[in-house]
């Protein structure tokens, strides 16, 4: 049986990916200030639900955090430049699974992380972002795809790094 | 034999999203289907790669959805009950396999467990002598000073997010509770203000610049605390750091220089009687 402090411990570990987008959350340490803010609100659904259906107010309580963070998100990118829902400018080099999620779109990384990460299935994730089903699986498509594309490159960019040029024997 | 592949089933079958009768035909098909298997293994373990990359725990090693999914627990008990109803060679009987014993632990030659808790006894008494009895009295916590330690040494360098020199617009930014007039010490330059996480919660960091352009930070969290403590000195990610509570609040000055620490803890008019704990800690 799953209990509160599992479901408050899958939003923080939810959240702290989600908020880490390069663009305006370039830290940890800044990353979890604004999860502290995020989070307090969102989970305020989980210690008030009647207890009944805990999956339906796990679902209740993310759905709640991402709309917070897509307004926040929204409120920085409108100070700034007017466009919300982009890659991110600053796609900073590097090949782990960690860097290839921060460079998706919000809305891909929402719909990746909430599935593979938050362990929600396609409907509950569809029900979360209060989108249809079919959306929700075309952005899971396009999400991995990106992320495939973007670990392929850097593989092939650590492979054409010329290793054995220390190696050359000097007569 | 290899057949279309079709990623919106694919990605269901990945992420444990089928029902029963989907996933047995998915998986007759995937044993026919080395392309489909291929294609099953490269998004599992994109899967592994985004967990792991997000300090996840791993999902079990059958990969049976996680403790988080209902068809994780589902699968479990269908498997079990395939293992269970399976038919046995010869008309065997199914036993239960005798629980391990426990291996019995090898005895130590050395001082017999009275001596033992004697030593640690008299062990911890030092302890307690040695750094206890110089800052006897309320003090704030180690939790609170690291926080602001470590808030000073990632924060302060960086641009500051709110302007801290107009109280109206620092509480229309923070809100009152976050929001406190900052103490203005002589030669340190308020800079402004930034949010930072505390070590129970939010906390605001005010920075100042000295004269040499060094900056000094200050962090203010909102605590539950009613227990006033004076200021204590200590050293903390190579930082000096003052740390105080009262008011409800917790208070943490860090700067690379001493100096700016006292100046700051005078200006706040806190009690500052570490000085000797100081010296006595250095000893």
């Amino acid at each position: 049986m799953r209990e509160w402090s599992d479901d408050a411990g899958a939003l923080r570990r939810f959240g702290l990916a989600l908020v880490r987008d390069d663009r305006f959350v370039f830290d940890d340490v800044s990353a979890s200030a604004l999860i502290d803010k995020l989070f307090r609100q969102a989970s305020l659904t989980l210690v008030d639900c009647p207890g009944k259906d805990r999956r339906a107010a796990r679902v209740r309580a993310f759905a709640q955090f991402i709309r917070l963070y897509r307004r926040h998100a929204r409120r920085l990118a409108v100070d700034e430049d007017g466009g919300w829902i982009e890659t991110p400018p600053s796609c900073r080099g590097g090949g782990s699974a960690a860097v290839g999620v921060r460079s998706l779109p919000l809305e891909l990384r929402e719909a990746l992380l909430l599935v593979v990460l938050a362990g929600f299935t396609h409907r509950e994730a569809a029900a979360a972002l209060d989108l249809p089903l079919a959306i929700v699986v075309d952005r899971l498509t396009r999400a991995r795809a990106r992320l495939a594309a973007h670990m392929a490159s850097a593989r092939e960019a650590v492979a054409a790094w010329p290793q054995s040029a220390h190696l050359r024997i000097v007569k | 034999m290899t057949g279309r592949i079709d990623p919106a089933e694919t990605l269901a079958y990945v992420d444990d999203c089928l029902d029963p009768q989907a996933r047995g035909d998915f998986e007759a098909r995937l044993q026919a289907d080395p392309e489909l298997r291929r294609e099953v293994a490269r998004w599992e373990a994109q899967n592994r790669a985004i967990r792991a990359a997000f300090g996840a725990p791993p999902r079990s090693a059958l990969d049976l959805g996680g403790a988080s999914n209902e068809n994780g627990a589902r699968r479990a008990g269908e498997l079990a009950g395939a293992i269970d109803g399976a038919a046995r060679p010869f008309g065997q009987a199914r036993k239960r396999r005798a629980a391990a014993r426990p291996i019995a632990k090898p005895r130590h030659a050395g001082p017999g467990p009275i001596a033992r808790r004697l030593a640690g006894a008299v062990a911890l008494a030092a302890a307690i002598v040695w750094v206890g009895l110089p800052s006897l009295g309320p003090r704030p916590s180690s939790a609170l000073v690291a926080a602001g330690a470590s808030a000073a040494r990632a924060l302060a360098d960086l641009p500051v997010e709110f302007a801290a020199g107009d109280p109206s617009a620092l509480v229309a930014r923070l809100g009152p509770r976050l929001a406190l007039a900052p103490p203005l010490a002589p030669g340190l330059r308020l800079v402004g203000a930034r949010l930072a996480p505390g070590s129970q919660a939010t906390a605001t960091l005010y920075l100042y610049e000295n004269a040499r352009g060094e900056r000094v930070a200050l962090m203010v969290e909102p605590l539950d605390e009613t227990i006033a403590a004076p200021a204590r000195r200590s050293e903390a990610d190579g930082l000096s750091v003052a740390a105080w509570t009262g008011a409800g609040y917790g208070f943490v000055a860090a700067a690379a220089e001493d100096a700016d620490v006292a100046a700051l803890v005078a200006a706040a008019g806190a009690e500052d009687d570490s000085l000797a704990d100081a010296g006595a800690q250095r000893r």
